[in-house]
């Protein structure tokens, strides 16, 4: 109780009940981490822009899985997912569902294919497919766009647990939560503009690990200090759950059935447009391996995702118990949920360095997918937009001298972003996903499973797709950015179309318009269908091949060059 | 585990097929997929109508599994939110939080075994590119030999 009182007080972004001060062991903890990944990002440093964007096609299952996993779980993941479930009750199980029953569709419709058309990046996909610079462009430009909305909430989560760890640093003119922003990207930033993907693939696997021992260890032993569990805490919570307040499993009590399913069909669509999920599948060496990379990738997920409801529940209880009431007027704020992971170590007494751990957790989670997104986005300006589009002559150093530059755009403009952020990470971030299943969802979808999607079909299909996702964002959210103005605009069209789910509606309507549109216009050169065509034959490609080599020269000169 | 429910020929058919020999690799060499249309709804090649049978199977599948139980939640609030017991969870609570993503994670293994048997019944090897695409640029032209009739007109 006494922390909460002082701290409260600090600013509206500091969460409740949570220990701000610097610590020695849990720093040190942090910093040796951060100098990990750096000295892992100046090992596999590289130079050349095969190695930057897709690793060298090298990667192999189990590496790639984890890759996977890392690069996935990022904050929302990590902190935002367990703050929705503590503070939104079933309606936060929409996120669980759908951050990870998304990956069967992408890999029962998408993962071997994308491998097979071999590429770089998802704008690549979108420009080649459909043979147009218009389309690259737009596509490029969704993906930066998907990398900022996503990495706001990074930065919020890496700004609260920061918090913990190093206390308020106090840069001038900037809150204590502020600060923590601001030094936190300076490192992503730093560190990613060092190392391109291959650091970053190497890199993600040892994330993965410590982000994935930080949590379950975190939850074993929360449950087993608290009294709650022993063995299997992602099965004992439910014995916890009818103690909590019936807000924590009624059902529909904070979203709607309607909302429910709007969120989590974004989330699931979402999951399958994400440029920076999308790439991972041309890191790896075969499409077999694309395919048992995903199941992988599915696994190491569920570790964390049957966990996270099981630290809400602890999380909850120890709150109500120490702190005060979580529910109601005033009941925890989207701070205190946003650390709630946290918090829930600090409340059952663990020892400050073992806090630090999870923590560290945390601030690795949100490194690894900030990296994934920055080299996503930087990769569609300096790939699709620059080499591609403006300067076709450039040489390597030119483009990775533009990529390293967007990722430091990219890092300004989420770090501004995130000093005022508009909603709690898990929010934010599936706005992300709102945006990726609405634009690039449909685009890979249907550019892959029917060959007649032309140019004129998708340039008309993702504009309508950025169209609805724009519309409720700037209906929901821009008023959190302007002073004096509250809430939505408009309150029946968040009802219908909430920037939270708003594929839902987005991708039906971009679909038929994609189609529509496709069938009244001419079909695509039988030279792009064949590409398509052999994206989806069985027969096995090499390690460095694209579907286009093969339909372009693959065929016709046997076992004789 | 999963993978001898029913699903027709695949299973039978892997023992036998010894890779050239069988039906379906024979199928599969006289196919030419570079002229076979792709279309989702309308498979145009006996590989891809056996694929799209297990594709669609688990799409089903899973559909139930993740809307399933927040619908009959919706639909039979009072049932959906008994308590279970011995573990305590609400039934609904329980569907949604651990059934839905072990089912995926169930569902994208058999789904990957299926589509391995699949390779195997029509006599495609992965491994032998895996390793001959590892050991440099070159093989290409290995893998292009394969191919001889596939896409040559044009």
């Amino acid at each position: 109780m006494t922390g909460a009182a002082n701290v409260v007080l600090q600013s509206g972004l500091l969460p409740e009940g949570l220990n701000v001060s610097f610590k020695l062991v849990p720093a040190i903890l942090v910093l040796s981490m951060l100098l990990l990944f750096l000295a892992i990002g100046f090992v596999f440093r590289v130079a050349d822009t095969e190695n930057m964007w897709v690793a060298g096609r090298s990667i192999g299952n189990v590496e790639n899985g984890m890759a996977i996993g890392a690069n996935w779980m990022s904050a929302a993941s990590y902190l935002g997912m367990a703050a929705l479930i503590a503070l939104s009750g079933f309606y936060g199980l929409a996120f669980v569902v759908g951050w990870t029953t998304g990956y069967f569709i992408l890999l029962i419709f998408m993962a071997a294919q994308l491998r097979r058309f071999g590429k770089y990046t998802a704008p690549d996909f979108v420009g080649d497919r459909f043979n147009s610079d218009a389309a690259r462009a737009i596509a490029a430009i969704t993906t930066f766009l998907i990398g900022f909305v996503y990495a706001i909430g990074q930065a919020r989560g890496m700004g609260l647990v920061g918090l913990y760890i190093f206390g308020d640093i106090g840069l001038p003119g900037l809150s204590g939560y502020q600060s923590m922003v601001v030094f936190m990207m300076a490192i992503t930033v730093g560190y990613l503009t060092l190392s391109g993907m291959l650091g970053a693939t190497k890199n993600m696997a040892v994330q993965y690990t410590i982000l994935i021992i930080a949590f379950i260890a975190g939850l074993y032993v929360v449950g087993f200090t608290g009294g709650y569990s022993t063995v299997l805490p992602q099965i004992e919570y439910g014995m916890l759950i009818s103690e909590l307040g019936s807000e924590f499993s009624e059902p529909f009590v904070s979203g709607s059935y309607y909302l429910w399913i709007a969120t989590c069909f974004s989330l699931i669509v979402g999951t399958c447009g994400l440029p920076h999920v999308l790439v991972r599948f041309y890191t790896v060496e075969s499409e077999r391996t694309a395919r048992w990379s995903t199941v992988w990738g599915l696994f190491f997920i569920c570790l964390l995702y049957w966990s996270a409801p099981a630290f809400a529940a602890f999380g909850t209880d120890l709150y109500g118990a120490n702190v005060g009431e979580v529910y109601g007027d005033p009941g925890m704020s989207s701070a205190a949920g946003d650390v709630i992971v946290v918090l829930a170590a600090q409340l059952a007494e663990l020892p400050q360095w073992f806090v630090g751990l999870i923590a560290a957790g945390g601030i690795a989670a949100a490194i690894a997918t900030v990296a994934g997104l920055f080299i996503a986005g930087s990769s569609a300006i300096s790939h699709d937009i620059y080499t591609n589009i403006i300067n076709p002559d450039a040489t390597q150093r030119q483009q990775i001298l533009v990529g390293r530059l967007s990722i430091i755009a990219l890092g300004v403009l989420t770090t501004l972003a995130a000093l005022d952020p508009a909603a709690p990470i898990a929010a934010l971030v599936s706005y992300a996903f709102s945006l990726a299943g609405s634009v690039l969802f449909p685009m890979f979808f249907l550019g892959m499973w029917w060959e007649n999607t032309n140019r004129q079909g998708a340039l008309a299909g993702m504009t309508t797709g950025l169209v609805i996702w724009f519309i409720p964002m700037i209906n929901e959210v821009v008023p959190n950015y302007l002073g004096g103005v509250e809430g939505p605009f408009s309150a029946a069209l968040s009802q219908w179309v909430p920037a939270i789910g708003s594929a839902l509606i987005a991708v039906p309507i971009v679909f038929a318009i994609t189609i529509a549109v496709s069938a009244a216009t001419d079909e695509p050169p039988m030279e792009t269908k064949r590409v398509v065509r052999q994206c989806h034959s069985p027969e096995p490609m090499t390690q460095q091949q694209t579907a286009e080599d093969v339909v372009t020269d693959g065929g016709e000169t046997p076992a004789d060059d | 585990m999963t993978d001898n429910n029913s699903h027709d020929s695949t299973d039978n058919r892997t023992a036998t097929d010894g890779g050239v020999a069988g039906q379906p690799g024979q199928s599969h060499r006289d196919t030419d997929y570079l002229s076979a249309e792709v279309n989702l709804l309308n498979p145009s090649t006996p590989f891809m109508r056996d694929h799209l049978r297990i594709v669609w199977t688990g799409f089903v599948i899973w559909f139930v599994i993740v809307f399933g139980p927040v619908t009959l939640t919706r639909l039979a609030p009072g049932v959906m939110t008994t308590q279970l017991p011995v573990i305590g969870f609400p039934l609904h609570y329980f569907l949604v939080a651990t059934v839905a993503p072990t089912g995926a994670l169930i569902l994208s293994f058999w789904y990957s075994r299926k589509r391995d048997a699949l390779d195997a019944k029509y006599g495609i090897d992965h491994q032998t590119t895996e390793e001959t695409g590892r050991s440099g640029g070159d093989a290409a032209a290995t893998d292009g030999g394969e191919r001889t009739d596939g896409g040559v007109d044009e």
